[in-house]
């Protein structure tokens, strides 16, 4: 069976597994769980049928998933993944998320340019973002950081006209 | 003048940029762990 097979089937399963929780809240758990097979594929650095099934075997059955999170446990299934950070369900702060939020605010003041482009590093770097989020706040921090780029531009153009 | 431009516009706007995205990322992260 292909790898991206297996992985389809387990979110199939996980999806059909959750219908008892909110719709909002297992398409999140969806994603959720899709974006640490992914990082914990890319962690292994290979993408063939026995490393995936050794990643889903450890991520646990999909209706155990929905159980955890139904009753609301505090359930951790980062272990889970070979080398991977331990991720859980819920928001845990870790080096990762401190330094990105470390670097984006005290980072911007003393590091001016450098300070945010690591903080997002740091921040992609993180699973407990999803990859919206993270985009999200690249383009804030690009789309500030572009504002005084622009001026200058506008203002040479200015100039030479 | 578009270098004071640029200096005075980044000053404000580099911690601005990296605050914002900061607060964005802690106010949206998962509550429910």
């Amino acid at each position: 069976m292909e790898p991206d097979a297996l992985v389809r089937d387990y979110l199939g399963r996980l999806e059909a597994a959750a219908w008892p929780l909110p719709a909002e809240r297992r398409l999140e758990l969806v994603a959720e769980v899709r974006e640490h097979i992914e990082s914990a594929l890319a962690e292994s650095g290979q993408r063939d049928e026995v490393t995936t099934r050794n990643v889903l075997d450890r991520l646990g059955a999909p209706e155990e998933i929905v159980a955890a999170e139904a009753e609301g446990m505090d359930r951790r299934f980062g272990a889970a993944f070979i080398g991977a950070q331990p991720a859980a369900l819920g928001f845990r702060w870790g080096a990762s998320e401190v330094a990105a939020i470390a670097f984006l605010t005290a980072g911007s003041v003393f590091l001016p340019f450098i300070g945010p482009l690591v903080g997002l590093a740091f921040a992609w770097s993180s699973t407990q973002w999803t990859r919206r989020q993270k985009w999200v706040a690249t383009l804030i921090v690009v789309g500030l950081l572009m504002v005084p780029v622009i001026a200058l531009m506008g203002a040479r153009v200015s100039v030479g006209a | 003048m578009s270098v004071e431009i640029f200096l005075v516009l980044g000053i404000f706007l580099i911690p601005l940029a990296g605050i914002a995205a900061a607060i964005y990322l802690v106010a949206s992260r998962r509550r429910d762990g």
